[in-house]
């Protein structure tokens, strides 16, 4: 399963967290500079994942932004790396390609994209239309 | 994505001087941003984020503030507690948000009540009545938002009072709906296994259900009572041999593609599945030969995802009943992940590996010349897969080079947790 979802840029500064196993709110700025440390501290060559503390981190660099999941033992590494990838397509449809910015701007719509595809630790969607359709029909309503 | 941080902060004035930047966020969460944007140092945080809870803790207590700013302040207090401090105050607004707001106020405040309160909150009790609303509304939305939350974080004792209603969704004439009410029915399984026990034939209903999606909802469920207790769910193997065997076959529409590959997540899924109910029973295997040889031979782009397919697919030959000629092409498979100049894939070789020579020593002795070199990798990932490997294939005869090996290994490792995990397993 899935432990936690971060999107860190470069000087270390979440952009996003959304956690599937409860972490106490004042652990977790520390497991999250420890966790894109052990990340940035990687070369260009090396392989996608690092073994942390029991578990596993599966991490992928997009431009200023590192995007770290947490995954147990016996998860499929290659399926999560290709899930972030496809997340990062999901927002590149809806934000026209996506900047660190509009993540910002946007963290509540990037939120709500995220609950489309993944709940309680397992993925349950990946079908692009359909991650999108709730936050689309939301948008078309508020605009009216 | 775009490569512009830098183009994108400098159009920081213009984002927020334009008409409909200005119309889209107020003055006080662009502020907030803008001043998170400039931060310098923890000192500088914890002064911006003082500042900014006294500022939401007087809007939440003025009857002013209206439910399009509370929604501001929700986004605010996710900031603040993104970066770690407690803005437990805006808590019980969140749901007030959830229970008063219009469609993408409510969303948000449901959303904030994901990401605030966890399981077992006395909050949580005060969800519920807005829940059992919006699960009867006529707006599909509000419905969603409804189901969504109640998948993410619901009280475990309330689950009577909304049990009937989410049941109901089962037979929605709207796919999305009794997705997302399998969904939450599967997290009321995971909370509290005992009150949804009456309605296991449901599942079925929607494992059979026409639409794709509300099928896989259902393998979340079935996943889990497998692995629980695979017996009772072996007349199940037909029909999710069928559902591979469409997939695999191209039958889904092409928005289920990934890069061409259909459905690749709810593969790996099914093959999970089958391995759990093929293992140990030669009758119950032999239904899921033909569609493992096929899926096999099907994965033969060089994608990512199309590998980890063949990764799971390999698990699964290996875990039932074995065939001869499944388990060569499965080999051969693990060869090339293993010799293959992509770090990745050699991962994910080294790691199937380490789950064959179970079953197969003889495979890793195979490659025993590729893994001693990959002992002496400079990824530190690949050289400690490896070593987990070898604590497996150990044999009388190379143990003496393995346990120098090792020993060089642990003297320069400074994780703790790889150390006190290597000397467990030796």
């Amino acid at each position: 399963m899935i432990k936690f979802l971060l999107m860190v840029n470069k000087q270390g500064q979440t952009r996003l967290s959304k956690y599937y196993e409860q972490v106490e709110l004042g652990k977790r700025a520390a497991l999250e500079a420890d966790v894109v440390r052990g990340c940035l501290a990687r070369r260009k060559e090396e392989c996608s994942f690092v073994e942390y503390k029991d578990y596993k981190l599966v991490y992928r660099q997009y431009a200023a932004l590192l995007i770290v999941v947490g995954v147990t033992e016996n998860e499929n590494e290659l399926s999560i790396y290709e899930l972030v990838h496809n997340f990062v397509e999901v927002l590149d449809k809806y934000f026209s390609r996506v900047s660190e910015l509009d993540i910002m701007f946007n963290l509540d719509k990037v939120h709500i994209i995220l609950d489309e595809m993944i709940l309680n630790g397992h993925i349950v969607e990946t079908n692009k239309n359909r991650i999108l359709a709730p936050l689309l029909a939301l948008d078309k309503m508020t605009e009216s | 994505m775009s490569d512009v941080v830098e183009k994108t902060l400098t159009a920081l004035p213009g984002l927020f001087d334009s008409q409909t930047g200005a119309a889209r966020i107020t003055n006080r969460l662009r502020q907030l941003i803008k001043s998170i944007t400039e931060l310098t140092s923890k000192h500088d945080e914890e002064n911006l984020i003082k500042q900014e809870l006294s500022a939401m803790k007087e809007q939440v207590s003025s009857p002013n503030t209206t439910m399009k700013q509370m929604r501001e302040v929700m986004v605010r207090a996710m900031y603040c507690e993104m970066l770690g401090y407690d803005a437990s105050f805006t808590y019980i607004h969140a749901i007030k948000l959830a229970q008063q707001g219009g469609v993408l106020e409510k969303r948000v405040g449901y959303l904030a009540v994901s990401l605030f309160l966890s399981e077992g909150h006395e909050l949580l009790l005060l969800l519920v009545n807005t829940v059992l609303k919006d699960l009867q509304s006529t707006n599909l939305i509000e419905a969603c938002m409804a189901l969504t939350v109640v998948a993410q974080v619901f009280p475990k004792d309330m689950i009577p009072a909304v049990l009937p209603l989410v049941e109901d969704k089962l037979s929605h004439p709207k796919e999305i709906i009794r997705r997302k009410a399998v969904l939450a029915l599967y997290k009321f399984h995971l909370i509290a296994p005992t009150q949804v026990q009456h309605i296991h034939g449901k599942f079925r209903k929607a494992l059979c259900d026409k639409d794709p999606g509300v099928m896989t909802s259902s393998l979340h469920i079935y996943l889990q009572l497998i692995t629980e207790s695979p017996d009772g769910y072996k007349d199940l193997t037909g029909s999710l041999v069928t559902i591979l065997k469409q997939v695999v076959g191209g039958k889904l529409p092409v928005e289920f593609d990934y890069h061409s590959v259909p459905a690749p997540w709810l593969q790996i899924q099914l093959l999970r599945i089958l391995s759990l109910l093929g293992r140990e029973d030669p009758s119950t295997s032999e239904l899921m030969y033909d569609v493992l040889d096929e899926s096999l031979r099907r994965a033969e782009m060089n994608h990512n995802i199309t590998y980890a397919i063949l990764y799971e697919c390999v698990k699964a030959v290996y875990t039932i009943h074995p065939k001869a000629e499944l388990l060569e092409k499965a080999a051969r498979c693990i060869g090339n992940f293993v010799l293959s100049p992509k770090i990745n894939l050699k991962y994910l070789g080294l790691k199937a590996l380490t789950y064959v020579v179970q079953h197969d020593a003889r495979l890793a002795l195979q490659h025993q010349m590729t893994i001693i070199e990959c002992l002496d990798h400079a990824d530190y990932t690949i050289k400690r897969e490896t070593l987990e490997l070898l604590f497996r294939i150990t044999n009388a005869q190379n143990v003496t080079v393995i346990v120098e090996k090792m020993l060089d290994f642990l003297h320069g490792c400074n994780d703790e947790h790889t150390i006190i995990h290597l000397v467990c397993s030796g």
